[in-house]
């Protein structure tokens, strides 16, 4: 029995004053799968992010989460997509269960104090809910991120770079975090330059470089052992 | 409609427990109004000419530091792509944000309207109603015009430095029509003196207020 197909992306590119940032990616993703892009600085990861988050137009190509169009429908994407970035997306002043009360609030979340609740239990900050966000350590931070990204129960998490600036700690909590959201059915998207990170949990590997997607498989069709080395293979030579 | 709402309480929130706006605007917008008047004389009555330079002047550059701030917030940690990501359409967070920056002027302009009147040895009796309908033109053009081009220059370095630059231009007509009502008001002349200057304030309003209402999604959103 085939799987319903959750994501598509054809022929997506992305121009910026005469430079190409993507050069027609494609890609299909089922529900449930966790795919990790690499690629180096500047390769065109985090452009692919923005589009598929809504927050960039692309120049052309069709990107679709179940029969939407982005382009057509892009509040379906909004309703359906969380994104995870090495910035929070927290207001500095206000406190934990604040910023998590505002976001409930765009979001129309209805019951919202029991939701807040249970996401600050999740990330195992309800104790310091009262806190500002200011006080909080990069780790905590990246946290609190993650219960606002789940704060309107999406389908799509886009991560990009969500282990920068963490330390070993906060780095392993998030990696744990990470395995519940796949645990419960959620599909995601990161984008990493991490090799070692970015492998864990995941379901299919892209390299990404100079805006193109020139691999990408399912993990179990691959030697991930000997990633690193197909992944270098890949980026040599095109370094900036 | 609703979403705009949650905004203009976060900014409100955060400006109260922060005050960063709202003391500098005031605290400008004093400053302003004492240097002149020991420049013009302390307790002496200012031709009307003059006073109504002095008041606008005030307001309009302390109105400047609180247009500053209304976008800082959401740059800090790119919150602005959370409100971009939220189902909230750009023109709630424009009506929002205009909304703010509105109550933040009211607010400074209840403190240093008095105290112009005060210092410059002015007569308020009988103008009240009429400054305050002066006021609220000034302020429904400048904060939705402002609103605009503190969004555009919100991702701008150096953005303290670019906000006047590209504001005042725009804003020349309609300070030049409050100014000229307000002097006309303050020397005593009956409202059919300056009606005129009146209409072009509301003409100036409704064009600001339209074209930043609509170029708004353009603005915030990236290329």
């Amino acid at each position: 029995m085939s799987e319903t197909v959750f994501l598509k992306i054809d022929d997506l590119k992305k121009a910026y004053n005469g430079f190409s940032a993507l050069k027609g990616i494609n890609l299909t993703l089922h529900k449930g799968d966790f795919l990790t892009i690499f690629g180096p600085n500047g390769a065109g990861k985090t452009t692919l992010l923005r589009i598929i988050s809504t927050l960039l137009p692309p120049s052309s190509g069709r990107v679709k989460i179940f029969e939407y169009d982005l382009e057509e429908h892009p509040e379906e994407f909004r309703k359906s997509v969380a994104v995870i970035s090495h910035q929070s997306l927290l207001y500095n002043d206000l406190t934990a269960k604040e910023n998590l009360e505002f976001y409930a609030a765009l979001y129309g979340i209805g019951e919202r104090a029991e939701k807040i609740k249970e996401l600050l239990r999740l990330v195992g900050l309800y104790e310091r809910r009262n806190s500002q966000v200011s006080e909080f350590s990069r780790g905590m931070q990246q946290r609190l991120s993650i219960a606002r990204a789940l704060i309107n129960d999406p389908y799509l998490i886009l991560l990009d770079e969500p282990y920068s600036g963490l330390d070993q700690h906060a780095a392993t909590l998030l990696k744990k975090q990470l395995a519940l959201l796949h645990s419960q059915k959620r599909t995601i998207i990161m984008v990493t330059h991490n090799l070692a990170l970015g492998m864990r949990e995941v379901t299919k590997v892209g390299i990404l470089v100079n805006g193109e997607m020139p691999f990408f498989r399912n993990r179990n069709e691959m030697d991930a052992d000997r990633f690193d080395e197909t992944y270098f293979s890949y980026v040599s030579g095109n370094l900036q | 409609m609703k979403q705009a709402w949650f905004i203009i309480k976060k900014d409100l929130m955060i400006e109260f427990r922060k005050k960063e706006a709202l003391m500098s605007m005031l605290f400008f917008g004093f400053l302003v109004l004492v240097i002149l008047n020991i420049a013009t004389g302390i307790g002496s009555k200012v031709a009307s000419s003059v006073s109504g330079g002095i008041l606008w002047l005030a307001i309009i550059f302390s109105a400047v530091l609180g247009l500053d701030r209304i976008f800082a917030h959401e740059n800090e940690n790119r919150c602005i792509d959370g409100l971009l990501l939220s189902p909230i359409e750009p023109e709630s967070i424009f009506l929002a944000k205009m909304a703010v920056n509105l109550i933040f002027m009211i607010i400074a302009e209840v403190i240093l309207i008095p105290l112009f009147f005060i210092l410059y040895n002015n007569e308020i009796s009988g103008r009240l109603p009429m400054l305050i309908v002066i006021v609220m033109l000034l302020n429904l053009g400048f904060s939705s015009v402002g609103t605009l081009v503190s969004a555009m220059s919100s991702g701008i370095k150096k953005n303290d430095m670019m906000l006047p630059i590209l504001l005042f231009p725009v804003l020349i007509p309609l300070i030049a029509a409050t100014v000229k009502s307000t002097t006309e008001l303050l020397g005593g002349a009956g409202v059919a003196k300056y009606s005129q200057w009146l209409y072009l304030t509301g003409a100036f309003d409704l064009i600001f207020f339209g074209s930043s209402y609509l170029l708004f999604e353009h603005v915030i959103k990236e290329g």
